[in-house]
């Protein structure tokens, strides 16, 4: 018997979930504009203490390479020396990584999570979109698992099992006869609760179609899950493919005679790399 | 003695190994440092990849294993793709196109 949850119930119960890092929303309102964005960035970063503390720690290794002992602490100095693109892409991961380590869910999640924002990123290059949306809808896109694990870990851990006992059986399938619901809509539902941009909200709500709306952001959040997963980079065992939209494809640009291993394999080490300096 | 290419994360590169693909670095869509493949990465060189945040290089590297091995080596990766795309239908030109770059990719 599915649970009968309905959309207010799903934006209700997300008060288990910590508070979503305001600092994500007003960055991605920022990137329009150019002049703004340096000392909107200082700005909005220094009101969270635990971000500026660990972006810095970042930017530092960053910078330094960890080969000598100069010491940023002035947000100002850090973007001045790795860039107001990396500062940026820092912020946003730092504060996502933040919100998922406070809601206790396993490595093996963000380590997903990041490799999607990775490939996201790739593909955005090919696709001449936002690198920084693509990372965002990257690490969120699964941000409704994160929903049914906290709020409803026996009902996930069902899901879960169903899955391994039977291969055959899709992933929003699944979740559909156990909580009524699937993950991407309660994604949407998150996402919108939190006002993230339209555009996020729909790359979260559509990343899992099978005909996903001719929409780049929606396309690249798509295609880069799909990779992630070929790629096997949770390298969990559990790395599944069942359908790839080629209209996703080629809406960003993908060219399947091109010799991709250039493109898989920065998707691959950059993976490993933030895993590991972002949490 | 066969080479072969390996991306790997800025922080496993050390001192002595050779570039497999020209390394290029851009900052706001300019390219300001670059290294040509077939160099051998410096102590100099990766301080100043670190300080312009490069995040990964491509590496070549000799490959010590027999044709025997290097067979049994593809055989695995093959039978991995092979579960990891078994609910999948093949048939389709994007899946099959992907499946392709994959396996092309595990046996680089």
């Amino acid at each position: 018997m599915p649970l009968h949850l309905s959309e207010s119930d799903v934006v209700r119960r997300s008060a288990l979930l910590p508070a979503f890092p305001t600092v994500v929303n007003d960055l991605l309102q920022t990137l329009d504009d150019d002049n703004a964005t340096i000392g909107a960035l200082i700005q909005l970063v220094g009101r969270d203490p635990v971000i500026t503390a660990r972006v810095l720690s970042i930017a530092n290794a960053a910078a330094m390479g960890g080969r000598n002992q100069r010491d940023l602490r002035d947000m100002q100095v850090a973007v001045s020396l790795i860039g107001l693109a990396k500062v940026r892409e820092i912020v946003l991961a730092v504060a996502l990584a933040e919100f998922s380590r406070e809601s206790r869910m396993g490595s093996h999640f963000w380590e997903h999570s990041v490799a999607v924002g990775v490939a996201a990123q790739e593909l955005a290059r090919i696709g001449h979109l936002s690198q920084d949306f693509s990372l965002v809808c990257g690490l969120l896109h699964d941000i409704g698992q994160l929903w049914m694990a906290r709020c409803h870990p026996l009902e996930f851990q069902l899901v879960r099992m169903s899955l391994e006992q039977d291969e055959g059986l899709d992933v929003i399938d699944a979740e559909r006869r156990v909580f009524g619901i699937d993950h991407c809509a309660i994604g949407r539902l998150l996402a919108t609760a939190w006002h993230l941009p339209a555009s996020v909200v729909a790359a979260i709500e559509h990343h899992h179609d099978v005909q996903p709306p001719a929409d780049k952001l929606v396309a690249v959040t798509h295609v880069a899950e799909v990779v992630v997963n070929a790629l096997d980079l949770a390298a969990h065992q559990k790395s599944r493919v069942t359908h790839l939209a080629g209209s996703a494809c080629e809406l960003i640009g993908l060219n399947w005679s091109d010799d991709l291993g250039y493109l898989f394999g920065r998707i691959e080490a950059r993976s490993h790399y933030l895993t590991r300096i972002f949490f | 003695m066969r080479q072969r290419l390996h991306y790997i994360p800025i922080s496993e590169a050390v001192e002595g190994m050779v570039l497999g693909a020209p390394l290029a670095i851009a900052d706001h869509g300019v390219t300001n440092f670059t290294l040509p493949a077939g160099n051998p990465l410096t102590e100099g060189n990766l301080h100043q990849i670190a300080m312009r945040h490069g995040e990964f290089v491509c590496i070549l590297e000799d490959d010590p294993r027999s044709d025997a091995e290097r067979d049994a080596d593809l055989v695995r990766e093959k039978a991995r793709l092979d579960r990891i795309f078994a609910q999948a239908d093949r048939s389709q030109p994007a899946l099959a196109a992907l499946y392709a770059a994959v396996l092309a990719y595990r046996s680089l």
